[in-house]
């Protein structure tokens, strides 16, 4: 009897010791705490928005039953939501086709411009390679509707859309065809060129880690240049050729700024425009609910594509032996020819936005460069404008100000959060390598990657209807964002980590430093860079943020919204100004982490 | 299959020289090793030789083709030299398999399909990988990788076969058998094999003619045992060797011409030579190989054994003398306590004198204690 009663109470004080020298190792105490609070981040909002795609509201009950002659109240379970929508050609196929053709194309510019670029940063002699690497990541740092704003700029005229006279038009009188304004080409272009520097980093970060043994085996092997890059090195680099075209397919896909700025004038609409009008009309928010569950499956799709084509025989993983002696490619007379060429299409993409926002801001009348003025800066009285109440200039505008350090307080915040939390899963996946937790830890963190930024904020939005205290604050922004820009954060950091052996942490453990010590003291300043590189890419994306936060705030909360309020109520000279603002800053703030720490941008996203 | 030639071969980045001013010429089917430490110039010039690196001045000819001349700008591609390079991580490419590995070489040829198929066939026979041919590389043994490495340098039947450091990345047991295997088949083959390492057993081992770097300037160019027995310098007796040469500070008391009078251990000797060598009074290194150190009660050297190594077929015995640490190596296992006297002698022909100031070898010859 007495077996009986001390085996349970011995097998409860052994598991209580089990679990108590399980939580005595931080990395696991972090490995739990991240895991059970990402599946909360992940799985509610998942559920509010299934249970909103599949249940009707109060205003989609009544519209419901007009048409259709129903009987439904609020709340109830249905699938009309997704008859309706796949039903209709004009809300779902047409841009659902468009989104996918965009996509296509902006893949392929994508890669075309950047993998071009990086095989000669890589592997050839062209002049002037540090500067060029430098400028050609401007057109990621910028927003991406920079360049949207910009060919709006040069090539608006007076046959098309609103009528607002571009640069183009007012130099030289040509008014381009509407097909080149707007629609799918200056989508699909502007979007190739914001991602090429992600093409870049990517694949030159491939490129430069390749071993040069392997095309130098084939050069004794009497392999021809083109041979080796058609055998060798195009193949070698096809997994990050593969997840660049992922990445900036499932990106365009998501991008909303974009076609709004140079899509939706030319009546050019793809899911996420789409997304966005169908949520503004109480009516149609279920379709809404609808359309991000198809857009998440997307995500889902292309990164199950990924997944199987990285998780194939063939290991790319290359041992790297006597490399650093790669023999570069002489350009010869050639060198000066493309260095130029680069130094125009350089000067195009990534300076000549600059000097576009700022003339634009200084035309009294658009799009005329003889009529500068620095009222739209300077002026202390109201500027007017067509239909809104502008305020003052934009140095002296409160509502501006506001907006701006709203936006600059937002990103600060997001930043710190996302970036340590980055360093923590990277440690806590690192040490736990292997185990199903981990696993599972590192999905779950990568997840918000499949979600495009749209969707993401109307999943919050449904959360906060339920959640209301959380409705229109800034701890939601901070929420959203925080969790939005977690995957690049966690695997750079995971990366970093990966690469310290932990013998390293061990060593000090041995001298008896305590955790917080190892990790400010030893862990910390060996992978100084790229943790600061954790921080950075948070706050620039934050920073430039629109289609996330579209959705959950007012007008004057942050600058991006405010900054798309003046472009659709056609203040471009405003717009522009606002937009000069952010890109300065965006750049300013790269530019200072850069030269006080050595982080920088590319080594945020995986480059070396 | 050529004879290659290198003369005044310099390279050079910044102010940093990597090799400075080879002469060499490397016979005809021979098996030539580049032995030295890591940064000693070994891999350079193996690269310049086959053309991955050019030589900042100087000639490489094969036969009597310039296959570069910094004087009349010529460099012939590595693709022209009709080379075969063994990299020391092997290089394969992760993304064909084993067969399109060994194959890619042909087709670069223009083989045709039958011949290509043929010759794979018995590549994966000679180098005993048939099992693998459609394996990629991640899912083979670095011994498995190595030999695929081999059998793709050797299917395009190169005419000289470069390697660098082949064996450097297998086990010790894989590294001998890889030895053997790499021994046979240069006979096999005839073709001219350029070999470079830091291994200084590879080199005795495996080749016809040593050539020992260091700093980036050519120390000797002999066969092995040469090296071996007649080391060239200081250096060069030091570095080859296992264990190393015992190096001696010594005194020449009364010099005279093959024969002189020696101050070593405290005592006199007599260095005697069957060269004619003047042999001036004043510091020398003496130069005595291990093997040279017998141990036996009638020595007429006494010193203490600081350490024993017994390794099963021979004992490393360091015996304390004065304030040197000799090695003596002998037959069998014994093992000495620690501090225990020993009495040991100096045989052999082969005790060298070296000049203390220049390091190079003056003299050979026998030592008595008197």
């Amino acid at each position: 009897m007495s077996q009986n009663a001390v085996n349970p109470k011995r097998r409860l004080s052994n598991a209580l010791y089990a679990v108590k020298s399980y939580f005595s190792v931080q990395a696991n105490v972090l490995i739990v705490l991240f895991a059970v609070l990402l599946l909360v981040l992940t799985i509610y909002p998942m559920y509010s928005v299934i249970r909103s795609a599949f249940t009707v509201g109060k205003m989609e009950a009544m519209r419901y039953n007009t048409l259709m002659h129903l009987n439904l109240k609020e709340g109830d379970w249905t699938l009309l939501n997704f008859e309706v929508l796949l039903g209709n050609e004009f809300t779902f196929w047409r841009p659902l086709w468009n989104s996918l053709r965009m996509s296509a194309y902006a893949s392929i510019i994508a890669i075309l411009l950047g993998g071009t670029f990086a095989f000669l940063i890589t592997r050839t002699d062209i002049y002037c390679k540090k500067f060029f690497s430098a400028v050609f990541i401007f057109p990621y740092i910028m927003p991406s509707w920079t360049l949207a704003l910009v060919w709006k700029n040069v090539f608006a005229n007076s046959q098309v859309g609103t009528g607002v006279v571009g640069m183009l038009e007012s130099m030289t009188g040509i008014c381009v065809p509407g097909w080149v304004v707007y629609g799918i080409f200056p989508c699909a272009l502007v979007m190739g060129i914001h991602y090429a520097p992600f093409a870049y980093i990517l694949i030159g970060g491939t490129l430069r880690n390749m071993d040069a043994n392997l095309e130098e085996a084939a050069t004794i092997l009497q392999a021809s240049r083109g041979r080796i890059l058609r055998k060798i090195t195009v193949p070698i680099v096809m997994p990050a050729l593969f997840s660049t075209v992922l990445l900036v397919f499932s990106s365009t896909m998501a991008s909303y700024a974009v076609p709004v700025f140079v899509g939706s004038p030319g009546n050019f609409f793809v899911l996420s425009t789409q997304l966005s009008s169908l949520y503004k009309n109480m009516s149609s928010r279920g379709q809404a609910y609808v359309m991000t569950i198809v857009l998440i499956l997307f995500g889902v799709l292309l990164l199950g594509i990924n997944q199987w084509f990285t998780g194939k025989r063939k290991s790319f993983t290359t041992v790297t032996g006597k490399s650093g002696q790669v023999s570069y490619i002489k350009l010869g007379k050639a060198n000066v020819a493309i260095a130029a060429l680069l130094v125009v299409v350089l000067f195009l993409i990534a300076i000549f936005p600059i000097i576009s926002f700022a003339l634009e801001s200084l035309c009294d009348v658009q799009g005329d460069y003889s009529t500068l003025t620095l009222k739209y800066w300077l002026s202390r009285e109201d500027i007017g404008g067509f239909a809104v109440n502008a305020g003052h200039g934009i140095l002296f505008n409160s509502m501006i100000w506001t907006a701006l350090w709203g936006s600059i307080k937002l990103s600060l915040i997001v930043s710190l959060i996302v970036g340590t939390c980055g360093i923590l899963i990277g440690y806590a996946v690192a040490r736990k390598r292997g185990t199903r937790l981990a696993g599972m830890v590192s999905g779950l963190a990568f997840f918000p990657y499949l979600v495009p930024s749209m969707a993401f904020g109307a999943i919050f939005l449904a959360v906060s209807t339920q959640l209301t205290f959380l409705r229109g604050t800034l701890i939601l922004l901070v929420i959203v964002g925080s969790i939005k820009y977690l995957p690049f954060a966690s695997r750079s950091g995971t990366n970093s980590m990966m690469q310290l052996s932990g013998e390293i942490e061990e060593a000090a453990v041995i001298v008896g430093a305590s955790w917080p010590k190892r990790m400010l003291r030893v862990l910390f300043p060996i992978q100084k860079s790229s943790f600061i590189s954790g921080y950075l890419l948070p706050f620039i994306s934050c920073m430039r943020e629109l289609s996330l936060f579209v959705l959950l705030t007012t007008d004057s909360v942050l600058i991006t919204k405010l900054l798309s309020y003046f472009d659709e109520k056609a203040v471009t000279q405003m717009s522009n100004g606002i937009n000069l603002l952010i890109v300065i800053i965006v750049l300013l703030v790269n530019f200072a982490t850069n030269k006080l720490t050595g982080a920088s941008i590319d080594k945020g996203v995986g480059g070396n | 299959m050529p004879r290659i030639t290198l003369t005044h071969v310099t390279k050079q980045w910044g102010s940093f020289i990597g090799v400075n001013d080879l002469n060499l010429e490397i016979a005809d089917e021979s098996f030539i090793t580049l032995l030295g430490s890591s940064g000693c110039g070994k891999t350079t010039t193996l690269r310049m030789i086959a053309g991955l690196e050019t030589p900042t001045r100087g000639e490489i000819r094969f036969d009597d083709k310039l296959m570069f001349s910094s004087e009349k700008n010529i460099n012939v591609p590595p693709a022209k030299r009709e080379v075969g390079f063994l990299f020391q991580n092997y290089a394969l490419w992760p993304h064909m398999t084993v067969t399109q590995n060994i194959a890619f070489g042909l087709e670069t040829l223009k083989w045709k399909k039958k011949e290509i198929s043929e010759r794979v066939a018995e590549m994966l026979q000679v180098m005993r990988i048939e099992p693998f041919a459609d394996r990629y590389p991640a899912e083979l043994s670095g011994g498995q990788q190595q030999r695929v490495a081999i059998a793709r340098t050797l299917a395009p039947k190169p005419r000289v076969l470069f390697m660098d450091e082949p064996l450097s990345n297998l086990d010790a047991k894989l590294r001998g058998e890889m030895r053997t295997e790499l021994k046979r088949l240069h006979k096999d083959t005839g073709s001219t094999f350029v070999y470079v390492t830091h291994d200084q057993l590879e080199a005795m081992t495996l080749s016809t003619r040593i050539c020992m770097m260091n700093e980036g300037v050519l120390q000797q160019y002999a066969p092995p045992l040469e090296v071996y027995n007649r080391p060239a310098n200081l250096f060069v007796a030091d570095f080859v060797g296992n264990p190393s040469m015992n190096i001696v500070n010594a005194r020449v008391v009364r010099p005279g011409r093959g024969t002189a009078e020696l101050e070593v251990f405290g005592k006199k000797a007599v260095f005697s030579s069957d060269e004619d060598v003047e042999l001036p009074s004043g510091d020398i290194k003496l130069g005595i190989r291990p093997e040279f150190l017998p141990i036996s009660r009638e020595g007429d050297l006494e010193g203490t054994a600081y350490s024993t190594l017994p390794a099963g077929m021979e004992t490393t015995v360091k015996i304390k003398i004065g304030d040197t640490i000799l090695s003596a190596v002998v037959f069998g296992a014994i093992d000495y306590e620690t501090d225990a006297p020993i009495r040991f002698s100096i045989t052999g022909s082969r005790i060298l004198i070296f000049n203390k100031d220049t390091g190079l070898l003056t003299a050979s010859g026998s030592v008595q204690i008197l």
